[in-house]
């Protein structure tokens, strides 16, 4: 039984334990500081999510309003299934996008059998690993994120973080607010294996291609500035 | 999962005796310690990372009660079921019960080395039910009747022709030339997502649980397990109760050292947070969820001096860097937790007896403990259980003899050198005419395989002497 196993288990449990007040423990596990974060390719955090999408073998555009976003969105969908459609979540964020400007027919909703490409607003994109941050729920369906066969990512600039740290501040203080998210989606790049003879193949079951569309002012130079650096290394391989 | 620890050596032999996976494990004995030195340089502070990640994962454990049981509040609080298992039958049930009260039939699986070691995927086929691996390479193996080779690489010791072969066996999708590698994949993607979209229970692993909030985290490349966490009416997260970390922070820490030991990547392309099930407000998600702390002699471990074992994040770093695994596989250890860490692990989740080859399958080279994220002194922990076997009488007697009699003899360092030094100019001036000995008394094992070099006439000591002496005048 399995409350019968858990009173065998937390007594042997304690008696291999130091048996110390939470007060000790937590001042014990205060002293013990903070990780250190991996070093940042830029000091520009702007430049090192950018740079860090593309070594996550994702693709990246940049718009300076939503309309211009709207344009690139639809030239992607043009580009790439000769279509103007895509799902995208129930975000308020979404339904105010301009649509018509890039002439893109959303259906608000979850992804289902025979639709390919969904759209997603990201809660933040995180510097450090070049992710972008989702919490799942009303707005912004797993499957959204999980199903398609290219997922477009919408990331504001004032919404970038730098570091993992950072990021888990800002969702303690969601959670303390009352607002703890049943799954939180920290994505890095589309679906991929290297589980035969090491190969990368991207696809694996969730989306082949991972776009980005960082949407706030990015200057010229901070752009040249991460497609630099992207061109001098890549990212390694997954297994 | 059935233990064949006892025939490491007749794993070990046939292993080495094919060729082609013998140059597989080379290729991957070569590149993935390049992967991961690549990663840990570009890192910069790698090495207090790593000595940050080993006092909060044994302050964690000194703490295990108070952690534990915070951590079943908060995810209780958060909606989960909690639940502990004190073996793998235990896990197993508890599983197979949640599957029947729910009348599932079909249940997609992720990775998850912990129901390897339970036996799952076997107990609820016996059930009834129809279980899918769904991480490609565990899909890869489950097909083929086989087990792990790797623990972060489950089916790296298949070709790609092997794979082709069984898929279009295994795959009733009509003619087809599967010619690539992406074909495969693609082929799988196919199959597992039908699979995904038709499973009433997803089960997946956990890589930590943050005591401070009841999360679970979830670290992946192909997304199988949050398609396995998401879609899914009933998630069940098989763990186990080391697992356990204080803060959300720490679990990043571990993901920062864990993906770059494990793959050389800076991070997977998941890194998922679960909290409990779908609220009313929610798009989607599962009804109900159950977190499983297995036990199965952990807290044994804890008691023992072996303890330091429970940091291990299981990256792989200590398989991809150990010569013994590179030579023999993962298989030859007959188990589910293979090289460096398994040889450890084995025995003290099974018995020392059942796994007497393990610990001896070391050449004490120390690579392992140099790349370990956990700082975890593998080649001592192997080194007592060796002594462990030898005290117990596991170790054939010839060798306790042999080994008291080295220890007799180094404990009298004047008669050892007086010995040595005689034994040496005797196989001096027999020897060094041919060069060496293809034979010799109580050294059959060397000899077999290759010629026992000629001595050259002095003992190592003999020559520091004269040295010293000659640097003095």
């Amino acid at each position: 039984m399995s409350s019968e196993s858990r009173a065998r288990i937390m007594a042997r449990v304690r008696s291999s334990c130091a048996g110390n007040d939470a007060a000790t423990i937590e001042r014990e596990l205060a002293g013990l500081g903070v990780a250190p974060a991996a070093q940042a390719p830029h000091e520009d955090s702007c430049v090192t999510f950018m740079v860090n999408v593309l070594r996550n073998q994702g693709t990246l555009d940049v718009a300076a309003d939503r309309s211009t976003a709207v344009k690139l969105i639809g030239n992607y969908l043009y580009q790439h299934y000769r279509s103007h459609r895509l799902v995208a979540g129930n975000d308020p964020r979404l339904a105010a996008m301009p649509w018509r400007d890039g002439g893109v027919l959303p259906r608000f909703g979850e992804i289902e059998e025979g639709e390919q490409i969904a759209l997603s607003y990201a809660r933040w994109g995180l510097a450090e690993t070049g992710a972008t941050v989702f919490f799942t729920g009303k707005h912004n369906p797993s499957r959204n994120n999980l199903l398609p066969e290219h997922h477009l990512v919408l990331v504001d600039t004032d919404t970038l973080l730098p570091d993992l740290e950072s990021l888990w501040r800002e969702v303690n203080t969601a959670i303390a607010n009352g607002s703890r998210p049943r799954g939180i989606h920290c994505i890095a790049g589309p679906s991929s294996t290297g589980d035969i003879e090491g190969q990368i193949v991207y696809g694996a079951h969730g989306p082949r291609a991972w776009h980005v569309i960082l949407m706030g002012n990015v200057s010229p130079e901070q752009q040249e500035a991460a497609r630099a650096l992207h061109a001098g290394k890549t990212g390694p391989a997954p297994a | 999962m059935e233990q064949h620890s006892q025939q490491f050596k007749e794993n070990a032999a046939n292993a080495l005796a094919d060729a082609g996976g013998v140059a597989q494990r080379d290729i991957l004995a070569l590149f993935t310690p390049i992967m991961r030195d690549a990663a840990v340089a570009e890192f910069g502070p790698y090495e207090a990372l790593r000595q940050h990640v080993k006092r909060v994962r044994q302050h964690s454990l000194d703490n295990l009660d108070y952690y534990l049981a915070r951590f079943e509040l908060e995810a209780t609080n958060n909606g989960n079921q909690v639940h502990y298992a004190d073996s793998a039958d235990e896990m197993n049930s508890i599983v197979l019960d949640i599957c029947q009260q729910h009348g599932a039939r079909k249940v997609a699986k992720g990775k998850s080395m912990v129901t390897e070691e339970t036996g799952l995927n076997d107990y609820l086929q016996r059930g009834g039910l129809q279980v899918m691996e769904t991480d490609l390479g565990e899909y890869i193996v489950q097909q083929a009747g086989e087990t792990p080779s790797h623990i972060v690489g489950p089916a790296l010791h298949k070709t790609r022709d092997q794979i082709r072969e069984l898929f279009l066996d295994k795959h009733d999708l009509g003619e087809r030339e599967l010619e690539s590698i992406s074909d495969l994949v693609g082929e799988a993607r196919v199959v597992l997502r039908d699979h995904f979209l038709q499973a009433e229970v997803g089960i997946i692993g956990s890589n930590a649980l943050i005591a401070e909030n009841g999360y679970s985290m979830l670290v992946t490349n192909e997304g199988n397990g949050d398609l396995c966490a998401n879609l899914p009416n009933v998630l069940i997260i098989c763990t186990t109760l080391d697992r356990v970390l204080p803060r959300a922070e720490d679990a990043t820490a571990i993901q920062r050292l864990l993906v770059r030991s494990a793959t050389g990547q800076p991070h997977t392309c998941y890194t998922s947070f679960y909290s409990g099930p779908r609220r009313a407000e929610d798009a989607d998600g599962p009804l109900e969820t159950h977190i499983i702390l297995l036990d199965n002699h952990r807290t044994d471990i804890l008691a023992s001096d072996y303890s330091d074992m429970l940091r291990c994040i299981r990256c792989g770093s200590c398989l991809n860097h150990c010569p013994i695994f590179a030579a023999t596989g993962g298989h030859a250890y007959g188990w589910v937790y293979p090289g460096p860490m398994g040889s450890v692990l084995t025995p003290l989740l099974t018995s020392l007896e059942a796994s007497a080859a393990l610990p001896n399958a070391c050449t004490s080279c120390g690579r392992c403990a140099e790349v370990c994220p956990s700082a975890i002194p593998l080649p001592d922990m192997l080194r007592d259980l060796r002594h462990e076997q030898s005290v117990e009488k596991i170790t054939p007697a010839s060798w306790r003899q042999g080994l008291r009699l080295h220890a007799w003899l180094a404990c009298r360092p004047g008669l050892y050198q007086f010995l040595t030094g005689i034994g040496i100019a005797v196989m001096h001036r027999i020897g060094r005419k041919k060069g060496g000995f293809r034979s010799l008394p109580l050294a059959g094992g060397w000899t077999s395989k290759r010629d026992f070099p000629s001595p050259q006439g002095k003992t190592f000591m003999q020559q520091y002497r004269q040295r010293s002496r000659s640097n003095e005048q």
